[in-house]
């Protein structure tokens, strides 16, 4: 299982869906995007969006803390 | 079929005190309950720290003479709060019974039981509620400025409000923006004069007193703001990619359900923290009041952690 989360310092969501992988032992790979300009760029084509936390599992992205989609991407429930 | 996993897993515990929000206001309440040596449970959606930790940097709390970040200073709290025993379920509460000696609070997750409830579930940033708010929310219209301003680098910006959220939100975005149009309905600045004094500095800051915003514009995405002198009815449309707003606060009571008297959708409490309901105390941002700080936040956590101990004493 490969999990990248798209962060911004200071973004509570963000941190709470860090804290939840964390609970539940899902190791991942964080990006922060205020030091990595092309990786915001990036996410706007990829979601569409212009907003963080995004959740890629899999390399299926998902926008927010949308925690019901979380888990079923990564088979928790 | 999510519905009955849900009831399988449900919790029931109970405890003196719930207190429903850990922005500065419930934690204080929380650590003085605490301090009293009642049992107390927290309950969070987001992370302890409430709107404050979207907050780059409060600079108007004392004790941090260099500011503190909203997110640390929620840490540190929490902290505080864990130390002495509190307890925080991170779940979203969704309807409470308030009513006689047992009040129940549920969330998605569960179903708890208390002598006695905190309401502290702070205000959000309010909507304009104008046309394009909605169709570009997330994708080019933005409530967090530390969320979301990396998206907006080199890009034109407009902020809208300002009082000290918009101009201390502003200050952020300028690390990262080519520059800002801020727009404000009075035809004053409300914000405190020291954080005027640090924005006027930029040069790529440009200000719309006595503006309304009538409009978000764009088709597949933002091209503008298009505004009304209040004044002289002039409308005209400011050319930006993005638009932040930090117009007004708007309590976060919907979980209410109708169960309580609201005032402009914010609980009424007496000095005391005491609302219409016995047993069910209300603090910080949510409360009907004039200022809205985090060290107003604090000072009424404190009363209403003091309320709340002699309440329980009594029972």
């Amino acid at each position: 299982m490969r999990v990248i989360v798209f962060t911004a310092p200071g973004c509570p969501w963000c941190t709470r869906a860090k804290n939840y992988l964390r609970e539940r032992g899902i190791s991942f790979k964080e990006v922060d995007i205020s030091r990595n300009p092309s990786a915001a760029r990036d996410l706007v084509r990829m979601t569409g969006q212009t907003g963080v936390p995004v959740i890629v599992i899999n390399g299926k992205p998902v926008v927010g803390f949308n925690k019901p989609l979380i888990d079923r991407l990564l088979g928790l429930k | 079929m999510e519905f009955f996993i849900k009831k399988e897993n449900e919790k029931k515990r109970e405890y003196d005190a719930l207190v429903i929000g850990a922005g500065p206001a419930g934690l204080t309440a929380a650590i003085y309950i605490a301090r009293g040596r009642f049992s107390v449970l927290v309950f969070e959606k987001v992370i302890p720290g409430g709107l404050a930790a979207t907050t780059h940097l409060i600079e108007n709390y004392p004790g941090f003479p260099e500011g503190v970040e909203g997110e640390e200073l929620g840490r540190l709290m929490e902290k505080q709060a864990r130390n002495l025993g509190v307890e925080f379920a991170m779940e979203e509460v969704v309807d409470v019974e308030l009513e006689g000696e047992k009040k129940r609070v549920k969330t998605r997750d569960g179903e708890y039981e208390g002598k006695a409830v905190v309401i502290a579930t702070g205000s959000s940033h309010k909507k304009l509620g104008v046309p394009g708010e909605d169709k570009f929310t997330g994708k080019g219209v933005s409530y967090c400025a530390t969320c979301d301003a990396p998206f907006y680098k080199d890009k034109k910006i407009a902020v809208v409000g300002c009082g000290n959220s918009g101009m201390q939100e502003g200050l952020y975005l300028l690390r990262f923006v080519r520059s800002i149009d801020f727009i404000e309905y009075f035809p004053y600045i409300p914000a405190d004069r020291i954080l005027q004094e640090r924005v006027k500095k930029h040069e790529n800051v440009k200000f719309h007193l006595n503006h309304q915003v009538l409009e978000i514009v764009g088709d597949e995405r933002v091209e503008g703001v298009r505004v009304k002198k209040r004044d002289t009815g002039e409308e005209k449309v400011i050319e930006v990619d993005g638009v932040f707003i930090f117009a007004g606060l708007s309590p976060n009571t919907a979980f209410l359900n109708g169960k309580m008297e609201l005032e402009d959708g914010y609980v009424v409490t007496d000095e005391f923290m005491r609302t219409s309901i016995p047993g069910v105390f209300a603090c910080g941002d949510v409360r009907k009041k004039v200022l809205r700080q985090v060290a107003t936040a604090v000072g009424d956590g404190a009363v209403c952690g003091a309320s709340v101990v002699e309440y329980l004493e009594g029972r």
